[in-house]
């Protein structure tokens, strides 16, 4: 997905009386303007452009109904899989907080992980990560088992954490050389100066991390986080407290990285983010994984739920299937 | 951006210099906490510079140990304990532990900057200490001084570490390291001088400033190591592995 901060992106589809005004007022156009499509090869031509037009116009192009084509097209055979995560489950004490949870991702796919606050998103997470042992079940990041090679796995591993958790009083360029370096990357300076160039950070190189603002925080956040070229990108919640702008910039990034056949799995509330970066999603609540899909098909397949038409206001959205699924009662 | 990389972590040598250069830039950032632990001793050493307050504390070198043990106790305790409480807090080892870097990384890069910071607060206090009472010490007696403030460091440290271990909060910590830090100033100060009575100088001598205080003494006066001082050395030692244990024991990387 390109970086297009300038487009319309309306939240319904078009519908079909709109789509064909437009094609009419087009078509119109080019007929008065020309010959009137007098060879097969213009009047391709012509639905070519329309068809271009239609797409810019209402911005299908990175909407679900082609990420879900995109989603169909990766195939989960062994070789494609980087995430396998088999029956996991975590527990604090006597407290479940994940339990017999599946899924995997394929290369360059991004996966999205839904569910209210306290559903077991980070606790997945947190598992994945090596940060938590988990009571049963098993991680394999490209292959390596994350709880037998937790080193291993980290290392090809990107994390981007929820909350800002670098030193404070370390400068942009002395965080970018610590996790560099903690990745076993070793840049030199002029390696370092053109990327805080292309992360649009190279003015603030010697401001104390604290003295950033919140775009910029978080595109530091990543540029640290993706410094190894990792096989896999972690990202809870990361456009959370971020202007329209610095998202849309995000969600930018999120895509180039795909494009260079990384994977990712990102956490969210935000159902505006699903729809327009993952090609998959996962809805998790009280531990259990409760479907995996992708968000257009997610919609077609509760869209006649009781449950899901109970909280829908016309057309059915993600947001509806996700409450519908997950009920209405605010979490702590 | 697969890069299907080889599966090994990161060259050590790489990780613990990046550590290393950090946690070196926080500490020089943090010259509130860094002046602090070098003015409490010269405060000290300025304050006992008459003969009767000298002679009251013991002599010179008692004070010059006591004025070194200060320092460390403020700056290990104070803010070693409190620093690590706050990163913890704001999640900073949670992000360190997420990269490939082993655990033991990251805490040994935080002690050693500290051990180091310890050393050149050490020394500043040594010149102006024998400087102030006229003693004059060979070299080797420096490199023992030196030595002793790396037992004495380890020693504070350590009961530094165990505070972070036993308490999660960062407001705990604090109130708990400032409450700890003027007991043992006070156990140190009075207790040593006998003001308390024989029980209290006692209990004041082989508390952990008492000791450092006495190890410092001997190793400026090294004619006269008697049996006490490796008695004092020992009970150095069993501080260090004590609080250690409990420190690594019940720490917790997430304050969560």
């Amino acid at each position: 997905m390109s970086d297009r901060p300038e487009q319309v992106r309306p939240d319904r589809s078009p519908d079909r009386e709109s789509l064909a005004e437009l094609i009419a007022q087009e078509l119109s156009a080019r007929i008065s303007a020309r010959d009137p499509l007098a060879t097969v090869e213009q009047a391709r031509d012509v639905a070519t452009s329309i068809a271009d037009m239609v797409l810019d116009r209402f911005d299908v192009r990175s909407r679900p109904a082609v990420r879900a084509s995109h989603a169909a097209q990766v195939h989960m055979d062994d070789s494609s899989v980087i995430l396998d995560v088999r029956d996991l489950s975590v527990a604090y004490g006597a407290k479940k907080a994940v339990e017999g949870v599946s899924f995997q991702i394929a290369q360059a796919e991004i996966f999205g992980l839904l569910g209210p606050n306290g559903a077991g998103k980070t606790s997945t997470l947190s598992a994945i990560e090596g940060l938590i042992k988990p009571e049963s079940g098993a991680v394999f990041l490209d292959g390596v088992d994350v709880r037998i090679h937790p080193t291993q796995a980290k290392a090809k591993l990107g994390v981007q954490l929820q909350a800002t958790s670098f030193q404070a009083q370390l400068t942009v360029k002395q965080i970018a050389r610590l996790y560099a370096g903690l990745y076993g990357v070793a840049l030199s300076d002029d390696e370092l100066t053109k990327s805080l160039q292309e992360i649009g950070l190279e003015a603030e190189a010697s401001k104390p991390f604290k003295q950033l603002s919140g775009g910029q925080q978080q595109r530091l956040s990543l540029y640290v986080a993706v410094v190894h070229q990792p096989t896999l990108l972690l990202l809870d919640e990361p456009t959370s407290g971020l202007d329209p702008q610095s998202r849309r910039q995000l969600w930018g990034r999120i895509e180039h990285i795909r494009q260079e056949g990384g994977s990712i799995l990102l956490t969210t509330h935000s159902m505006e983010e699903v729809e327009a970066v993952c090609d998959r999603v996962a809805i998790i609540d009280h531990g259990t994984l409760l479907t995996t899909e992708t968000p257009q098909n997610l919609i077609e397949k509760h869209r006649d739920d009781p449950a899901v038409r109970r909280v829908a206001h016309g057309e059915v959205t993600l947001e509806d299937v996700f409450i519908g699924l997950t009920g209405s009662a605010v979490r702590e | 951006m697969n890069s299907h990389q080889p599966a090994a972590g990161p060259p050590l040598r790489l990780v613990l210099s990046s550590l290393l250069r950090a946690d070196f830039a926080v500490l020089l950032k943090n010259r509130r906490a860094l002046l602090i632990s070098t003015i409490l001793p010269l405060f000290i050493l300025f304050t006992t510079n008459s003969d009767k307050a000298t002679k009251h504390f013991g002599g010179a070198l008692f004070v010059i140990g006591l004025a070194i043990a200060y320092g460390l106790v403020s700056a290990s305790i104070l803010g070693y304990a409190l620093a690590v409480a706050r990163d913890r807090e704001q999640g900073v080892f949670q992000r360190l532990r997420v990269t490939p870097a082993p655990t033991w990384t990251i805490m040994t890069s935080r002690l050693a900057i500290q051990a180091l910071a310890n050393l050149l607060n050490t020394i500043i206090v040594v010149i102006v200490g024998t400087r102030l009472h006229h003693i004059s010490l060979s070299l080797g007696q420096y490199c023992l001084v030196l030595a002793v403030s790396v037992i004495g460091g380890a020693v504070f440290l350590s009961i530094g570490q165990a505070l972070v271990g036993l308490m999660k909060s960062a407001d705990s910590v604090n109130a708990a390291s400032r409450v700890l830090v003027i007991g043992l100033i006070l156990l140190g100060t009075f207790g040593q001088s006998g003001a308390l009575g024989a029980t209290w100088e006692s209990i004041a001598q082989w508390s952990p400033v008492g000791a450092v205080m006495t190890l410092f003494a001997a190793v400026l006066h090294l004619s006269s190591w008697y049996s006490h001082d490796t008695l004092t050395l020992l009970a150095c030692g069993g501080y260090i592995v004590v609080f250690a244990a409990i420190g690594v024991r019940w720490f917790q990387w997430d304050a969560r």
